[in-house]
């Protein structure tokens, strides 16, 4: 059950992954839903920093390097708030699935190993919904910067944590931050009872153990219709060719 | 309720002190300028600006929605009218957030006198009038500095409504267009302004505001804010090390420091 700040629950689900870049929480998510879409219910989806007005003012500043760790988080709960309003809590008021690839964790983590205060993050974002379930892919520091760091990618300047001074150098800053951000997730396993997921395990032997966690609470789930168009083709013989255009807008939930 | 304050450096914040480590020692004075649509906060500060550096003090002004950061974007969202409450507040928390760190802590840290048209109040009662809880603005504008002095221009609806019309006219969000019953500008502007003031009137008490009646004369009330800030700055060197004009005698160094001069709401009208 998706509960509100108020203790009201929402008939919907609220599914969110967590774990730090390279612990393949995305992959994990995205088979995930593709599954639910195959068991015909309705799933939305929400990303982090996806939201359309408020990325340009974080686009700004980042490209410009404005932010501080103060504005950053800010501006993140901003994002935050404007899928929340907009994509999560209609759908979830809806009774479908929202499926949301990082959550609130994400800015306890990532704000306070920028430095700011562990209790003001909480409360800033004290208006948030409590997920159904919180997936958290735990994985080594050690293995996530393995799988990220090979064949030594560009590395963006707050992705980096190069705002912070930690390192001169990327990679090293890179490492620090990400250590600091893997400690922040650990401690929080316990405060917000977050369900561990082994990201070292092979892929599906994971999305086994997720499927098992997720089923129980598939229980009076909107349905949907998943691309009927494929049973209109098969059964009148058509091909589809001026289906083209309008598909991608069906598929995208 | 009491806004709680941590005091840093010998400067206050609203609560969480997240940039008093940053901030350093503030030398400045923060001149906070509030109050409704319409009271003529922008036309007072172009004013005390211009006195204020003929007196030979570095003058510096901020005011909502002017940061670098997320100016640009909060018109826009203003704009295209689609963001949620929550939303606004949040933009509106990432501009302030922007000016204080990059624009007010370092004029402060600098010794400017730094002259804001609006602070967190007026985002706070934009907020509550819509429902907000006071409890999460609260926490969320914690960090805020509190200003060395906050000046509330209050002035009744009639007046305000015959200088927005003389001006520009009635504005969707100044007449709370957002989130009021019925599409009628007028009708909207008043309720709303009359909200409003009463969110302000209660905040004033709360953050114990400089009441100011803007009901009078441009220049009576130019007059009153002169008054006031010249004990504000009264220890401040100007460049010219002459006492500013107007000031009166500033009374000898070591003399009991005057109580600013409150008035009752009541009394305002």
């Amino acid at each position: 059950m998706a509960t509100l700040p108020d203790g009201r629950t929402l008939p919907g689900k609220l599914i969110i992954v967590e774990g730090i870049d390279g612990s393949g929480k995305s992959t994990q998510l995205d088979l995930l839903r593709k599954w639910l879409i195959g068991e015909g219910y309705c799933v939305a989806f929400s990303e982090w920093n996806s939201s359309d007005i408020v990325r340009k003012v974080t686009r700004r500043g980042k490209k410009k390097e404005l932010l501080t760790p103060l504005s950053f988080s800010l501006i993140h709960a901003a994002d935050f708030s404007d899928r929340l309003e907009r994509q999560m809590l209609p759908a979830l008021k809806a009774g479908a699935i929202v499926l949301a690839d990082r959550y609130v964790y994400t800015a306890f983590a990532r704000d306070v190993a920028r430095g700011l205060d562990r209790g003001y993050v909480r409360e800033l974002y004290s208006f948030a919904i409590r997920p159904t379930i919180a997936f958290y892919f735990r994985v080594s520091l050690d293995e996530s910067l393995k799988r990220i760091l090979t064949g030594r990618p560009q590395l963006k300047y707050y992705e980096a944590g190069l705002d912070l001074d930690l390192s001169d150098d990327p990679y090293e800053s890179f490492r620090l931050f990400q250590g600091m951000i893997l400690e922040e997730y650990d401690a929080m396993v316990d405060e917000f009872d977050l369900t561990v997921i082994d990201a070292t395990a092979p892929l599906l032997e994971q999305q086994d153990e997720v499927r098992k966690i997720v089923d129980p609470y598939l229980t009076n789930v909107l349905s949907a219709e998943h691309s009927a168009w494929r049973e209109v083709l098969s059964q009148e013989g058509l091909h589809g060719r001026y289906l083209d255009s309008i598909l991608p807008e069906q598929t995208e939930l | 309720m009491n806004p709680r304050k941590i005091e840093n450096n010998q400067r206050a914040y609203y609560g969480y002190d997240l940039l008093a480590r940053q901030a350093g020692k503030l030398n400045g004075r923060l001149i906070v300028l509030e109050g409704t649509d319409g009271v003529g906060r922008s036309s007072q500060i172009a004013l005390l600006r211009e006195w204020l550096e003929n007196e030979g003090y570095a003058v510096a002004t901020s005011g909502l929605k002017r940061s670098k950061l997320a100016g640009k974007g909060l018109s826009d969202a203003m704009g295209g009218h689609t963001l949620g409450d929550t939303t606004m507040n949040l933009l509106y928390a990432t501009d302030f957030a922007d000016r204080l760190e990059r624009e007010i802590l370092p004029a402060l840290r600098a010794g400017f006198i730094m002259l804001t048209d609006r602070y967190i109040y007026s985002i706070i009662a934009r907020a509550l009038v819509r429902g907000t809880d006071p409890m999460w603005l609260r926490s969320v504008f914690s960090f805020a500095l509190v200003p060395d002095i906050v000046f509330y221009l209050e002035a009744d609806v009639p007046t305000l409504v015959s200088r927005v019309l003389s001006a520009r006219g009635f504005d969707y969000w100044e007449s709370g267009l957002d989130f009021m019953p019925g599409r009628d500008y007028y009708e909207n502007f008043v309720g709303y302004q009359r909200r409003l003031i009463a969110q302000f009137d209660a905040l004033a008490d709360e953050y114990v505001f400089h009441r100011i009646d803007a009901n009078r004369s441009m220049h009576d009330v130019f007059c009153d804010l002169k008054g006031a800030i010249c004990e504000i700055i009264a220890d401040m060197k100007p460049a010219n090390a002459g006492e500013p004009e107007g000031c009166g005698d500033p009374g000898e160094p070591g003399e009991e420091p005057q109580q600013v001069e409150e008035t009752g709401g009541d009394e305002a009208t």
